[in-house]
């Protein structure tokens, strides 16, 4: 029965869709730690709010087109969910401390780094069974594929580095140093890779291709994650509240937005015009528009939004 | 009787506890209480960073820099091998009767907790009065997987929950609760 009523109201919404947004709204995938869930929440009807059942303390999130990864760090299960429905397709349980999650679409991989064992699973996107196991240094957390697809890169808070794999061939190619416990990455588009430093305040900016820092850029207390929207980097500040935003060629500051309490994953809608992050201790995200630079939007979540990773996706809900 | 909460380091064997390797899970929890006195007659008593003495557990403040960014204190939780907390003020509101800060190292038997950060803010109440809220984030004592019973997310939710109360319980005492 209640399967029907969810399939009715699904139904329903595909076709107020329809009628109301011609083109696909913007959907945020949003792990609920403390709150064992994940929000489905349609940018474009932000009251609307769908919540999936997900145990165990799922901090870890990547969406693919029509799939959501989801790594609960308690249970140290991995959950692949269909974008539509919330069904499991895959599940698996691993041991360690899974956090971080990447997805590699092109080469039907995940990639999920283990923060008490200084690696990183290789999982089949389709099983999500192990293929292979790749050694990073110390507590490796946030993970980010280039998005030509060349490069994995993977945090090693302890360690102050980051370690870069070539995606193909999962050698490691380098280890570099950055600051001072790097927890979030993210590529730009461009291609080099931004790295907030959750002891020292800053981000380093890493060219992958040379293996070395080019840039340490300081932004705001405990910088979490990092996102980008029109030549713009997006840094959530954790102990400040803010997002820091800063111009990616000049790396200058720009602005600080104030935004909820614990800002945490942050991440872009497909065409660029917004951001979007979890804020933590509020229950909210906070939705910003990348030309102005102002919050837009705060919407309700479940308890305990941490949204570590890829969260937004393209009109997955229908 | 919460005093408890407060465990004497009866020896010093454990690292403090910086903002290092950490359980998977943080934790958070928000305390609230209602009091008859107005916010600025309350927050004369607990705005000052430097003077926790309104709450029972603790046995003596000693710091520095005031209520200045980056000010320091020790808090003393009890006279028998003064078991300590240190803490670090990062933001300080005098307007929003605010204000945010973190233990910088605590022994996990006199707090078992990790990474804590938290906020104390005084707020108007409708009807007249104050509400008083105490926040709190951190992870468990234990960084790693199967931690003790006394170390585990249970316990820290548990002794932060305790300790605030405590205050809170405090505060309700000696301003009395609204409307009575």
């Amino acid at each position: 029965m209640r399967l029907w009523n969810d399939l009715v109201r699904q139904a329903l919404r595909g076709l107020a869709l329809l009628i109301c947004t011609p083109a696909a709204a913007d959907v945020a995938y949003i792990t609920c730690q403390t709150g064992d869930a994940l929000n489905v929440i349609d940018l474009g009807r932000g009251a609307d709010v769908i919540t999936w059942d997900v145990p165990g303390k799922p901090a870890g999130v990547a969406t693919g087109s029509n799939y959501v990864l989801t790594v609960s760090a308690d249970s140290k299960v991995i959950r692949k969910l269909d974008a539509a429905t919330g069904a499991v397709l895959a599940q698996t349980e691993l041991d360690g401390g899974p956090i971080g999650v990447a997805l590699d679409g092109q080469r039907q991989r995940v990639y999920v780094s283990d923060w008490y064992n200084a690696r990183i699973w290789v999982l089949d996107l389709e099983t999500l069974s192990t293929i292979s196991i790749l050694a990073t240094g110390e507590a490796p957390a946030g993970l980010s594929l280039s998005e030509d697809g060349r490069w994995l890169a993977s945090a090693d808070k302890e360690a102050n580095q980051v370690t870069l794999f070539d995606a193909q061939s999962l050698n490691k190619i380098h280890q570099v140093a950055v600051g001072t416990r790097p927890f979030g990455l993210n590529f730009a588009p461009d291609g080099r890779l931004f790295v907030g430093n959750v002891g020292s305040d800053d981000l380093t900016v890493v060219d992958p291709d040379i293996g070395r820092a080019v840039a340490t850029v300081p932004v705001g207390q405990r910088p979490y994650g990092v996102s980008f929207a029109k030549g713009r980097a997006f840094v959530t500040n954790q102990y400040e509240n803010t997002v820091s935003v800063i111009d990616t060629d000049s790396l200058q500051h720009v602005q600080t937005i104030d935004v909820g309490e614990y800002p945490e994953g942050v991440d872009t809608v497909a065409d660029g015009t917004k951001v979007v992050l979890a804020n933590w201790f509020d229950n909210t995200i906070s939705i910003i528009d990348a030309n102005t630079l102002s919050v837009i939007e705060t919407l309700p979540t479940c308890d305990g939004p941490r949204a570590f990773g890829r969260f937004l996706v393209k009109g997955a809900v229908q | 009787m919460k005093r408890r909460l407060f465990l004497a380091a009866a020896a010093c064997t454990l690292m403090p506890s910086i903002a290092l390797a950490h359980g998977p899970t943080r934790q958070k929890i928000t305390v609230t209480a209602e009091v008859a006195a107005d916010p600025t007659e309350v927050w004369s008593v607990v705005g000052g960073f430097q003077d926790m003495s309104w709450h029972p557990a603790v046995f003596a403040t000693k710091g520095e820099g005031g209520n200045e960014i980056d000010a320091t204190r020790v808090l003393v939780v009890s006279e028998e091998g003064w078991p300590a907390i240190d803490e670090i003020l990062y933001k300080f509101c005098d307007e929003k009767k605010s204000y945010s800060y973190r233990i910088t190292a605590v022994e996990v038997d006199v707090l078992p907790v990790t990474n804590y950060s938290s906020h104390l803010t005084v707020k108007p109440r409708d009807g007249g009065g104050s509400i008083i809220e105490w926040r709190g984030a951190f992870y468990r004592g234990y960084p790693n997987n199967d931690p003790p019973e006394d170390l585990n997310d249970e316990a820290a939710i548990k002794a932060v929950t305790g300790v605030y109360e405590l205050g809170l319980d405090a505060l309700v005492e000696r301003f009395g609760a609204p409307g009575s």
